[in-house]
């Protein structure tokens, strides 16, 4: 029983984790529509930028710096590579086009930073358990369910209460009749394509504190994200949120009882929803049937 | 209208054709030995093993100047044409047969993962080519599944388990669990230590299996800690073992009892942060070795090469061992025909500007193994690289490797 008790809460922060990327990834979905497979590219990035900068910022420093660039650099190779792409109606041509920087990203990274794995320091005050019988509750993991936790919400009062949040749901909901009352939409996706690729890099630096940096990083945490946003419904933030917590907490339960299964229980999860309720817990309906 | 064929043309012919066969057999032989011989490797230069896969290639490369600098093989140049196997069986397989077919290599030689030197074993089996697996560690490949074509530079699992299994049971006790990367090496690998504990008395109080590529480790650190063990047996490597352990340390679990594992390297000791940075390992080579001849003179070649603060790793050996070991083969059956090559590295020594420590290094003929050292030992948990590890003894391979009998390998040359 407490196997079962530990593994669900361990799934539940990891599920926390996978929620973080889902957002960015269901922000650039919904506004640019860009199914962006570079996203694992994008918390590489944000990873290998926080290990070069935390000893001229610390670490704390490199945890706010190391996103906002990583969204400049998302806003780049969204001017450069993704807008061009707009144009066309299949999603296949961007899907294509971020699958192949996600490759380029790899590739470079290695070649900046070299194939061998990088250790990032994390600070002593949150790297520590915070009980001996609860060993797996770390400050760090706390940290980072603090973190996720303010960014949502950072994210849902720009939604919410800004002009740039309400344009960007305005945009959502019907792009051509945004751009007709006068915005720029072009602008605002460039906006909105960095602020997801933010997140990415916000769960680079994130991640590194858990695991060793190497280039491949990205690639096994990218795929529990998509599957979050289908679970939890494409279109919707809360969905994105909501369903990687729930494979999250899926996972650690399965691992109690059968762990080779762990992974594959979030496929099911995902099956499942497709074949009731396609769209997603809190997706809206057209987009699967 | 047709060309007319006066006297005179030919008489001009004929001149160029004879003379041409005056010329060209001097031109074909200069030919023939500038054909280099091809030695292919796979290795993974992409995902967990990445930096691993490097370190092999970087050490086969410093082989290839030596050799080339001393004549090449049979007075021919060597060249050595390198593909990316990702640490995948199949890739490996398909990348094999590619460096085989297409670019016409004489030799094949790599592997990190297991895995892979167990697909690329079959492949140069079936084209009956010789394959010097540099690191792929489980044990069928010079055993259940041994080939005549196969000889390898790494030591086995086992033998990973035997340099270190007796150390652990008497410093902390019999009570083991396992974390094992579920995979040939690993499977190997924790049988290998199993047996050898309840040889000595002691208990296996759980296995977890952890795919490779694994990133939480945390469900399986529960289950370790749950079973409150003597000791804590990781038998991850590369980049799993990095995260596994820098977990592992998160958790305080290096206070609640010691760690080990099979195997370690300088890229993964490199990767740790410093709080993970403990725990009794082997390794399978050491860059500091003071009283050993030769291994000064290699490291400051080593760096003189590669002009990037790094020191070479077992994994630099092991390619380096490797393409040597072939030349030398190829060197003593003056042939490159793989049977007559697989036949002189049997039994062959390495000699000690090569093998680079201090026990005695042969291919041993039953299984095609090399016997050569582990290095147990305990991290350093305020190393600072290249100083991260210290070696306790140089176990030669011959006193702990499994007997060819044992090994199961039954070698299928064909009469």
């Amino acid at each position: 029983m407490t196997l079962l008790i530990f593994n669900a809460f361990n799934g539940l922060i990891q599920g926390v984790f996978y929620a973080l990327m889902a957002l960015g990834l269901a922000l650039i979905l919904s506004l640019n529509s860009v199914i962006n497979m570079a996203h694992g590219g994008f918390l590489v990035i944000g990873a290998y930028l926080a290990f070069t900068l935390s000893p001229y910022l610390g670490f704390w420093g490199a945890l706010i710096i190391s996103p906002i660039l990583v969204g400049a650099i998302g806003m780049l190779v969204e001017r450069l590579l993704v807008r061009p792409l707009y144009k066309r109606s299949d999603p296949l041509y961007s899907l294509l086009l971020t699958f192949g920087i996600a490759l380029v990203i790899e590739d470079l990274t290695r070649t900046i930073w070299g194939p061998q794995g990088l250790p990032l320091e994390i600070p002593d005050i949150i790297n520590s358990p915070v009980s001996t019988q609860y060993f797996f509750i770390t400050g760090y993991r706390l940290f980072v369910v603090a973190v996720t936790a303010a960014a949502a919400i950072g994210l849902y009062l720009l939604l919410r209460y800004t002009l740039l949040g309400i344009r960007i749901r305005a945009g959502i909901s019907d792009l051509e009749t945004t751009s007709a009352l006068g915005v720029n939409i072009y602008r605002l996706r460039a906006l909105n394509f960095g602020f997801g690729c933010m997140f990415a890099g916000l769960a680079g630096v994130l991640a590194a504190g858990v695991l060793g940096l190497t280039p491949p990083m990205g690639n096994s945490l990218i795929m529990p994200s998509f599957v979050a946003i289908i679970v939890g419904g494409v279109g919707s933030l809360l969905g994105a949120l909501l369903g990687g917590l729930i494979i999250g907490l899926a996972a650690g339960i399965t691992t109690t009882y059968y762990p080779a299964a762990s992974e594959a229980v979030i496929y099911l999860i995902m099956l499942i929803v497709l074949v009731i309720r396609p769209r997603g817990l809190f997706g809206e309906q057209g987009l699967f049937e | 209208m047709l060309p007319k064929i006066t006297r005179r043309l030919l008489v001009q012919t004929g001149a160029v054709l004879g003379a041409s066969t005056v010329f060209a057999p001097a031109k074909l032989a200069f030919g023939q030995g500038d054909v280099p011989i091809k030695v292919g490797m796979h290795d993974p230069l992409t995902g967990t093993y990445a930096a691993e896969g490097d370190s092999e290639v970087r050490g086969a490369k410093m082989a290839l100047a030596e050799i080339n600098a001393k004549g090449g093989m049979l007075g021919r140049k060597v060249e050595l044409v390198v593909e990316d196997d990702s640490a995948n069986a199949g890739l490996a397989a398909q990348k094999a047969h590619k460096l085989l077919e297409k670019d016409g290599c004489a030799f094949l030689m790599g592997a990190v993962s297991s895995a892979t030197a167990l697909s690329v074993n079959q492949v140069a089996h079936d084209k009956k080519v010789l394959y010097m697996v540099t690191g792929g560690h489980t044990d069928p490949v010079t055993g259940s599944q041994c080939h005549w074509t196969t000889f390898r530079v790494c030591t086995t699992t086992y033998m990973l388990a035997a340099g270190l299994a007796g150390t652990l049971y008497k410093k902390f006790g019999g009570k083991w669990y396992f974390i094992t990367p579920d995979y040939a090496f690993g499977h190997t690998l924790q049988e290998a230590y199993a047996k050898l504990l309840k040889g000595m008395g002691g208990t296996v109080l759980g296995n977890s299996l952890s795919p490779l590529g694994t990133t939480d480790f945390t469900s399986f650190l529960i289950k370790a800690q749950q079973s409150k063990p003597d000791v804590l047996i990781n038998l991850c490597d590369g980049q799993d073992l990095v995260n596994s352990m820098k977990q592992a340390a998160q958790f305080g679990l290096m206070k609640q009892f010691p760690i080990g594992g099979g195997l370690s390297e300088l890229e993964v000791l490199a990767a740790l942060p410093k709080e993970a940075k403990v725990g009794w390992w082997t390794l399978e080579w050491w860059w500091d070795q003071p009283n050993t001849p030769h291994v000064g003179d290699w490291v400051s070649n080593y760096q003189k090469t590669y002009n990037d603060r790094s020191y070479p790793s077992a994994r630099t050996w092991f390619g380096y061992a490797g393409l040597h070991a072939i030349a030398l083969g190829v060197a003593k059956a003056n042939s490159l025909e793989s049977h007559k090559v697989a036949r002189a590295l049997e039994g062959l020594e390495l000699p000690s500007e090569i093998k680079l420590q201090p026990n005695r290094v042969y291919f041993r003929p039953g299984d095609h193994q090399l016997m050569s050292s582990e290095f147990p030992g305990e991290i350093i948990q305020d190393g600072t690289y290249p100083h991260l590890f210290k070696v306790a003894d140089i176990v030669p391979g011959e006193k702990i490797a499994l007997s060819e009998k044992e090994t199961g390998c039954k070698l299928d040359y064909q009469a």
